[in-house]
């Protein structure tokens, strides 16, 4: 397992597309941080206090509706490339010739991708209450705004690991990162808008399937609060709690990990 | 320095058997050369080998699979793929990167780098490299734990000939350190240069597995050639002798079962004048194409011009053999038949058949190496015009100059003295 730890940490810093991601996660988010900034100092928005619109700011609009993560969209691809390159260019035979204990190679790989993007949220999350705590007027840090960010890590970490697995499952980089994306900005908002029409005109309580939504569960689990934006105006929608909507995320999260696991350890190289 | 035991190995893909209860050593000290047509399984079995693909069968390494060798790259180094890395990752990270792996020093990086010659692109992307550049890095990946034993699929690929020339030289003195080196290789005549030992595969099943020698030494090529004044007379008594015999379209006699010296005693005897008497060594070529021939994969089902056995497009079958019997369709009547017009099939180019490797047009040499030096079509090749090339006043019982001394077929001395 060290082997596979140090392979994978030498093999993550000399890609290219390690920085190339991270920077472009990090640049777009903190740009976010600095509009909204701005935006916020010229009208603040009536229905947020200051300690939530500080927490928006800080997680680039995380912790509120409305705003998708985009830091997560570049981890997503990240994680799709970590696993995708191998079959692309046929560097599984190179790695797995290195270290046959694919459950260790597995697990390095995770673990290193998931420290990368940990670590490069929270320099997100850093950059943006530094934008906020230096230009914001109304800037109100309280500890409120850890569990949004904290949240907003682990959102981030589970679309890298998402992806990932979607590479192993699809053995292709492409087909992953198209499905990582497609399945939060596509696929749920379509659920969504269908389970709010049915709720609408109906009494039926179908707009509980939305808790079992996971990107939603995710994104949901980083607003502040949880509550006021959690019920996105499905009637009869009974959202569950926080500690649901994280568990609901994690659950799809390593669903596909173990998916893409079983396929990568029983697959030919 | 390992002993490599294969043991029954076999993969199936969708009910097909790729590869079927294949066992075989590979002895230290010694190159041992993978051969099989298109198909036959030998990328397939390389990656059982390693355990990269999931079959039945076992290989060890001196007793130890692979999957439970410790830092398995200082004990087998293996190229599997042309170009195994990522091609913006620096070639110098890519070896750094398998070599913490393993806990490899990476001063051995710098050293292999420099071994397979690719010291001064070794910070460069892998992008830019030529197919021989990827080869070479792939090489030196296989180097880098200075294993015992090394597994090559296809090294070769994409060299420039300096570089055949260097890969082969080192897997050789690899070898003489005591090394196992198994190697498959398209490249018969390279393989023939490089190999001690023959792992032979056919649609997945083990055709021959041995010494080269005793591998080419069963090839229905190998004969007795003789020319007389009498062939009739002695292909006779030749018969009477259980030897097999096979009038060839310059006249000239083959001859299975019996030792140039037991032919020429009874030449010798029975008052016949030998005009030529020599042993004919197959190639390996020849021996390959003789054991592959009915198991190659993807034949193609008609030649340029003819679909008969022995046209161009496969291997023929023995009987229908160029040189051996009746030429194949295509090839014309026998020289003997006349001398007219040159029959149909002569003058055509020579042209490789689909499905084989290329050839050295084996016995497809120059007329002016004159009589005596009769051609021997190569398989699926039509042999030159002049082939049969004996002049009408040559006949029988004329006295032609001594052809010069030459190698055995496909052997030709090089610069350095190896035979190529």
């Amino acid at each position: 397992m060290i082997g596979a730890l140090k392979y994978e940490s030498v093999r993550i810093r000399t890609i290219a597309s390690s920085y190339w991601m991270s920077a472009l996660a990090l640049v777009l988010t903190v740009a976010i941080a600095l509009i909204l900034t701005l935006a916020v100092n010229s009208a603040m928005p009536s229905e947020m206090s200051l300690t939530q619109v500080t927490t928006w700011v800080i997680t680039g609009g995380g912790s509120a509706v409305g705003m998708p993560i985009v830091a997560a969209v570049f981890f997503a691809t990240m994680g799709a490339m970590t696993m995708g390159h191998e079959y692309r260019y046929g560097t599984n035979k190179a790695t797995l010739s290195a270290l046959p204990d694919r459950v260790a190679v597995l697990s390095a790989k995770v673990l290193v991708l998931a420290v990368w993007v940990a670590a490069v949220s929270v320099v997100i999350l850093l950059v943006d209450l530094a934008i906020a705590g230096a230009f914001l007027h109304n800037f109100d840090f309280t500890s409120g705004a850890l569990r949004p960010m904290v949240n907003y890590v682990g959102y981030c970490v589970g679309f890298a690991l998402a992806g990932f697995s979607f590479s192993a499952i699809f053995r292709n980089q492409t087909g992953a990162i198209v499905a990582v994306l497609v399945w939060p900005l596509v696929i749920e908002p379509i659920v969504l808008t269908i389970l709010r029409a049915i709720a609408v005109n109906t009494s039926a309580h179908v707009g509980r399937i939305y808790n079992l939504l996971p990107a939603s569960a995710g994104r949901r689990s980083m607003f502040d609060p949880y509550d006021l934006f959690a019920s996105l105006d499905i009637p009869n929608s009974g959202i569950w709690g926080l500690g649901a909507s994280t568990l609901i995320y994690w659950v799809a999260v390593l669903g596909l990990v173990a998916i893409g696991s079983a396929f990568f350890i029983r697959r030919d190289a | 320095m390992a002993l490599i035991q294969a043991r029954a190995l076999s993969k199936q893909f969708k009910g097909k058997a790729a590869v079927k209860s294949l066992s075989f050593d590979v002895i230290p000290g010694s190159v041992t050369g993978f051969l099989g047509p298109n198909g036959a399984g030998k990328s397939t079995t390389m990656r059982l080998m390693l355990g990269l693909d999931n079959g039945e069968g076992v290989t060890t390494y001196d007793g130890v699979s692979y999957r439970d060798l410790k830092a398995p790259l200082r004990h087998v180094g293996s190229v599997l793929d042309a170009k195994p890395f990522h091609p913006t990752r620096k070639a110098v990270n890519h070896l750094r990167m398998l070599a913490v792996s393993n806990d490899i020093p990476t001063t051995r990086v710098t050293e292999v780098i420099n071994i397979v010659g690719l010291g001064d692109v070794a910070n460069a992307k892998p992008k830019t490299f030529s197919l021989g550049m990827g080869q070479r890095l792939g090489l030196a990946t296989a180097l880098l734990g200075d294993p015992g034993t090394l597994i090559l699929d296809e090294p070769a690929n994409g060299l420039d000939p300096q570089g055949v020339h260097w890969l082969r030289n080192m897997l050789k003195s690899l070898a003489q350190q005591g090394r196992s080196i198994f190697v498959s290789s398209h490249l018969l005549s390279e393989m023939a240069l490089m190999a001690d030992h023959l792992v032979v595969l056919g649609r997945g099943s083990l055709i021959a597995s041995g010494k080269m020698a005793d591998f080419i030494s069963t090839s229905h090529r190998n004969a007795v050639v003789v020319r007389v004044d009498n062939p009739e007379l002695l292909t006779r008594e030749l018969r009477a002798r259980n030897a097999t015999v096979v009038q060839e379209p310059d006249g000239r006699l083959a001859i299975t079962a019996l030792d140039s010296d037991a032919v020429g005693g009874l030449a010798h005897e029975l008052g016949v004048r030998v005009f030529e008497l020599s042993n004919r060594q197959a190639t390996l070529e020849e021996a390959f194409l003789d054991a592959t021939g009915a198991s190659e994969e993807f034949r193609a089902s008609m030649g340029f011009g003819s679909s008969a056995p022995g046209a161009l497009g496969g291997p023929p079958a023995y009987g229908g053999q160029p040189g051996y019997g009746q030429p194949p369709a295509g090839y014309g009547p026998p020289a003997q038949q006349g001398y007219g017009p040159p029959p149909q099939g002569y003058g055509q180019p020579p042209q490789q058949g689909y499905g084989q490797p290329p050839q050295q047009a084996y016995g497809q040499q120059p007329p002016q190496q004159g009589y005596g030096q009769p051609p021997q079509p190569a398989y699926g090749q039509p042999p030159p015009q002049q082939g049969y090339g004996q002049p009408p006043q040559q006949g029988h019982g004329q006295h032609p100059p001594p052809p010069p001394p030459q190698p055995p077929p496909g052997r030709e001395p090089t610069d350095d003295g190896e035979p190529r």
